[in-house]
């Protein structure tokens, strides 16, 4: 516990000194929502809010992708790995201090993003629920950062790796974006049947779970050498 | 002396390949000559023969590299890293083959190629990408223990993503009752002659992926024996 208080400071002071990755991540949320609301029509949007939120959870992708690439990178390049696994630390404390710091900087680059999306998308009074909204993009953003960092670890030593990264990333993203555009979609107006959000919700945690056992379990094979 | 052994006793790969050419041609023979046509769907149904074994199959060999990834990490013997990257392979060719014959369903009784709507074309579409994914890590680090443990850990990570893949998709699609549910909780869904044909055809199926896994798994080592013997041969000179 103490190792991972230590790493998870070490990573947040890494990111406050270096202003590295939120700022760019905020610069890449702005830039892509822009880009997303062009291309739904300039006045008037096609598809209307529906397509936006649908949107706006392949941005949230999009965006952690860009943390993931980043991630472990100071490591690699100033050579720290190496101090790093000479500690007698757990090596899942590094996973899991990766994972916080990776999730608390999309929680961050989302505190600015929602409002942006409610200022960009939204029409006729229409919008999804904000509480479900931001219940979903919280639990999302858990899987993503533990998924994530094992992932990054994975792709630390590897060819290629900030092209192989998103390639091994995106099939774990599917049925995540497949629930999360449905759950948070319905809250505009339902059209359910049978489906609730607290299935939607669970399902979230179901895989917040699963692949927080997994990569407890398997990021010290990762970086065992 | 290893030649002797062999010619007292056929090895596994012969077994399999014969078994598979004799359940492959009673399997043919049934679905062709023997079961009945569908009311509803009619002959095209038949290719239900085909798709479902081939499908099932896919998840069995997913199911055995995950397996042999584990025991990789587990005992860290190479032998089985091989054994996780074949079954892995082949459920490339499987996979592919069960998103061919299931599009070529849907053309015929949907009327479209590709249905979005359907949670197990694409479950298996998100199935396939992360298969992919798997080839592409596995040939971007270099051959050795390395490569065997990333490998090991990608193909785990596969254990979690299949069943999230199979409810989630379920959990959002709002048709998801468009393909024919074939088994439910009270059994097999179909008469007894064409549940027979059914097991024929799947029993093929599987006894295809055993041979193709053997014969590939011999490949693969003799392919690393020749390898190590040129290294040595290489280090004489």
């Amino acid at each position: 516990m103490r190792a991972y208080r230590a790493l998870l400071r070490k990573d947040l002071l890494l990111e406050w000194r270096g202003r590295e990755l939120v700022p760019a991540m905020l610069a890449f949320v702005l830039g892509a929502m822009v880009l997303v609301r062009f291309g739904l029509g300039g006045e008037t949007l096609a598809g209307g809010t529906r397509a936006a939120t649908g949107l706006l959870w392949v941005i949230v992708v999009f965006t952690s992708m860009l943390a993931l690439v980043r991630s472990f990178a100071q490591e690699r390049e100033h050579g720290i790995w190496d101090g790093l696994l000479s500690t007698p630390a757990d090596r899942s404390a590094i996973w899991a201090a990766r994972a916080t710091a990776t999730f608390l900087f999309l929680a961050l680059t989302q505190v600015v993003a929602v409002p942006l999306f409610w200022l960009f998308f939204l029409q006729e009074g229409r919008s999804p629920s904000l509480g479900v909204l931001v219940a979903a993009l919280l639990l999302a953003d858990l899987g993503v950062a533990m998924l994530g960092s094992l992932l990054a670890g994975l792709a630390t030593h590897v060819r290629a790796r900030e092209v192989l990264l998103p390639v091994m990333f995106l099939p774990f993203m599917l049925p995540l974006v497949t629930v999360a555009v449905r759950l948070t979609v319905d809250t505009i107006s339902p059209q359910t049947r049978g489906f609730h959000t607290s299935q939607g919700l669970g399902f979230l945690a179901l895989y917040d779970t699963i692949f927080g056992l997994l990569g407890w379990a398997l990021f010290e094979f990762v970086v065992e050498d | 002396m290893v030649i002797g052994s062999r010619r007292a006793r056929p090895d596994g790969a012969t077994v399999a390949a014969t078994a598979t050419a004799v359940l492959m041609a009673l399997a043919l023979g049934m679905i062709f000559f023997y079961v009945p046509t569908d009311v509803d769907q009619g002959y095209s149904q038949r290719i239900f023969y085909f798709h479902v074994p081939i499908a099932l199959t896919t998840y069995t060999l997913f199911l055995w590299s995950a397996l042999n990834a584990a025991r990789y990490l587990w005992r860290r013997d190479p032998s089985l890293d091989l054994k996780s990257y074949v079954p892995m392979h082949l459920g490339v060719i499987f996979g592919s083959l069960t998103l061919a014959t299931g599009s070529l369903w849907a053309r015929i009784s949907w009327g479209t190629w590709w249905f979005w709507g359907d949670t197990q074309l694409t479950t298996f579409l998100i199935i396939f990408l992360f298969n992919c994914a798997y080839f592409m890590l596995r040939f971007s680090v270099e051959p050795g223990e390395r490569r065997a443990t990333y490998s090991a850990v990608y193909a785990l990570l596969g254990v979690g993503l299949i069943p999230l893949s199979v409810i989630g998709v379920r959990f959002a699609q709002r048709n998801e009752l468009i393909h024919p549910i074939t088994f439910n909780s009270n059994g097999a869904n179909m008469d007894g002659s064409m549940f027979l044909t059914f097991l024929v055809a799947l029993a093929a199926m599987l006894s295809l992926a055993v041979t193709m896994y053997l014969v590939e798994l011999r490949g693969k080592r003799i392919d690393d024996r020749i390898r190590a013997i040129r290294r040595l041969a290489e280090a004489r000179t």
